[in-house]
């Protein structure tokens, strides 16, 4: 039951970008197109789900003052290992998400959960953690990817929805991305708030 | 003629291609300390001192010490932590020098580490292909001085709108952070004006 | 003086595991990534100079730019054609655009290739849009068997024919069709990226630029070589 719990808190009760507003540079940059976004989920919970293992391994030798220091080494070292994999092994996508693959070392949901959550908790319990909140990532990026590339490229998977339409490219920029994810807040706020009534 | 590459690399990346409006890197300080005037500008002023610092060192870094020993692979945890010791010494001298000013920048400073904006810069003076050019550290050096403007622009620019956005009427579930993307939206669609400037 | 040296210590070994597992990875990727380069070199050849026999890669120094460009022939009918391809690169809207270009004898380019980009997405980034008439309901309800595939993105198809000697004019027509073919032809035009005039303007740029130092190149290869042949003349 437990193990379940820390699992699904991560999809809506502490969604990481719509609840706890982290990780916003790569949610709103990749999501151009749904396979970017699938991409950037994966190699992101890769990571979060490894440094997850690994600083729940070491929490009892790890000094406190220095602990930032070595968790950020280890996480690093995990988005070098996704870099190279990717590089080598999926060129195309390497190429798409650019920057944005060394910018999962900054991206604070997983250097907020190894701080949070697995240095602090055992390490099947981690892994749980990193699952469900790399799930969580992954679900809102699908969704912001899903309209946008809708509206922004008149595409699904990259293949052409209804042929001859002239897409409002402002949705595939930066502002579609802003006015996407306002609105997915909105809509989650509505929701929330009729719960509560 | 060098002047003029200087001074387009300087306007492109505070205007055109504003690192928070444009390639959206830098987000969550945006976001996180973008509710009063005064601490963004705090915020901005750090900023901009470390993505300067940064990409002065992170490039020499690249340049004389990754690039001859072939070990360009380790680029990402290099800079890395060039960027948390710098920001960690910045932090200690600031402290030391002028107590003052460490009041006014200093609970900003540990936050910056993980501000996408100091490492995204590292990484693209990288990729935009300075390396190898004349100059190239001057143009990095500039690259990160812009990069820290625009941010502290754009970080002045909505916390300018947020104060006033407090005393707006504004539906419940609008408030807070929906309303702050929709204005980010309205403020990105702006400063694509920029992008038909000519240099 | 022990709660210095501990952490330092303790930093160090961590920055060095790390680095070795590195290093490891990097030994095993490695590999794939050098044969995709080149095999995306040999495939961008391939598609700039059709049907020629591409010599050895040649880099120098022109004027404080790097230009990289390979000599090429073809047999066609007894008669030896020369072609080149070279690298032709400009900053484009964020980044540079890096293309590879074909030329015969007579500056006609014989083929295009967009080598490296990071324009926007659904903007600049079309320029390596592969035109497609199959749609996402065809391929879910599987009537996509009449579409036609094109196998290269449109905009860089269109620099085919043109000449890179005179200036190429940019016309905004929308994206390329067959029917605008013979119009586009007669203005040594292309049909910009709607929307990313910048990138289709960059992509120009850097064609104009690199022709210029192409000629530049075997001018000073002639030069050389006719020095050589008067310096052997004595021996011949």
């Amino acid at each position: 039951m437990n193990y379940w719990q820390e699992f699904v808190k991560g999809i809506w009760k502490k969604n990481p970008i719509l609840i706890l507003g982290i990780g916003m540079c790569p949610t709103l940059a990749v999501t151009t197109s749904v396979s970017n976004a699938l991409w950037m989920t994966m190699a992101t919970t890769m990571v979060l789900v490894c440094s997850n293992i690994l600083v729940s391994l070491v929490k009892g030798f790890v000094p406190g003052h220095i602990r930032i220091p070595i968790f950020i080494t280890i996480i690093a070292t995990f988005v070098t290992v996704v870099e190279l994999t990717l590089n080598a092994f999926q060129p195309a996508v390497y190429k798409a998400l650019g920057i944005f693959i060394p910018l999962i070392v900054v991206n604070c949901i997983i250097l907020g959960r190894a701080e949070e959550f697995a240095s602090k908790n055992s390490i099947i319990l981690s892994v749980f953690d990193g699952i469900g909140m790399g799930l969580g990532f992954g679900v809102t990026l699908f969704v912001l990817a899903f309209v946008r590339e809708i509206l922004g490229a008149n595409k699904l998977f990259g293949l052409t929805l209804i042929p001859g339409m002239q897409p409002s490219s402002a949705m595939i920029i930066a502002p579609g991305a802003f006015f996407t994810l306002g609105l997915m807040l909105w809509g989650m706020n509505y929701i929330n708030s009729r719960k509560k009534d | 003629m060098e002047i003029k590459v200087l001074f387009t690399i300087l306007i492109g990346t505070i205007f055109i291609n504003n690192f928070v409006l444009y390639q959206m890197l830098g987000l969550c300080p945006f976001l996180g300390v973008s509710k009063k005037l005064d601490s963004a500008l705090g915020m901005g002023l750090a900023v901009i001192f470390v993505m300067t610092l940064a990409s002065f060192i992170t490039f020499l870094v690249y340049k004389y010490i990754l690039v001859p020993y072939d070990i360009t692979f380790l680029r990402t945890i290099s800079f890395i932590l060039v960027i948390a010791a710098l920001v960690q010494l910045v932090e200690m001298v600031i402290d030391k020098v002028s107590p003052s000013l460490y009041q006014a920048l200093g609970i900003f400073l540990p936050l910056i580490t993980t501000n996408c904006a100091v490492l995204g810069v590292a990484v693209l003076n990288i990729n935009s292909g300075f390396l190898d050019t004349d100059l190239g550290l001057l143009k990095s050096v500039i690259q990160g001085f812009g990069g820290g403007v625009g941010f502290t622009l754009a970080l002045l620019l909505m916390a300018g709108i947020r104060e006033r956005l407090e005393l707006a009427e504004i539906s419940d579930n609008l408030r807070g952070l929906p309303i702050t993307f929709i204005t980010a939206g309205l403020l990105a669609l702006a400063f694509l004006g920029f992008a038909g400037m000519k240099i | 003086m022990n709660n210095i040296v501990k952490p330092a210590i303790i930093l160090a070994l961590v920055a060095f595991v790390s680095s070795m597992v590195l290093s490891h990875i990097k030994k095993i990727t490695y590999p794939s990534i050098l044969k995709q380069e080149k095999e995306k070199q040999e495939r961008a050849l391939a598609i700039v100079l059709p049907g020629y026999t591409v010599g050895e890669q040649k880099n120098l120094t022109l004027d404080g730019t790097d230009f990289t460009y390979w000599p090429a022939e073809k047999d066609e009918s007894g008669k030896m054609i020369k072609g080149y391809a070279f690298i032709a690169s400009s900053p484009g809207y964020s980044g540079q655009v890096v293309s590879m270009v074909g030329v015969d004898d007579r500056d006609t380019i014989l083929g295009m290739s967009i080598l490296q980009q990071s324009e926007t997405p659904g903007l600049g980034a079309r320029s390596i849009e592969v035109a497609s008439s199959s749609t996402f309901f065809g391929t879910i309800f599987g009537n996509n068997r009449g579409a036609r595939e094109e196998t290269r993105p449109w905009f860089q198809l269109q620099f085919t024919g043109l000449n890179a000697k005179n200036k190429i004019n940019i016309v905004k027509k929308g994206d390329w069709n067959e029917a605008l073919k013979d119009e586009l032809a007669s203005q040594n035009a292309v049909s910009a990226i709607t929307g990313a005039t910048i990138t289709s303007r960059a992509t120009i740029k850097g064609i104009e630029k690199a022709i210029g130092l192409l000629h530049t190149a075997l001018e000073r290869e002639t030069v050389e070589a006719a020095g050589k042949v008067t310096n052997q003349g004595g021996a011949r």
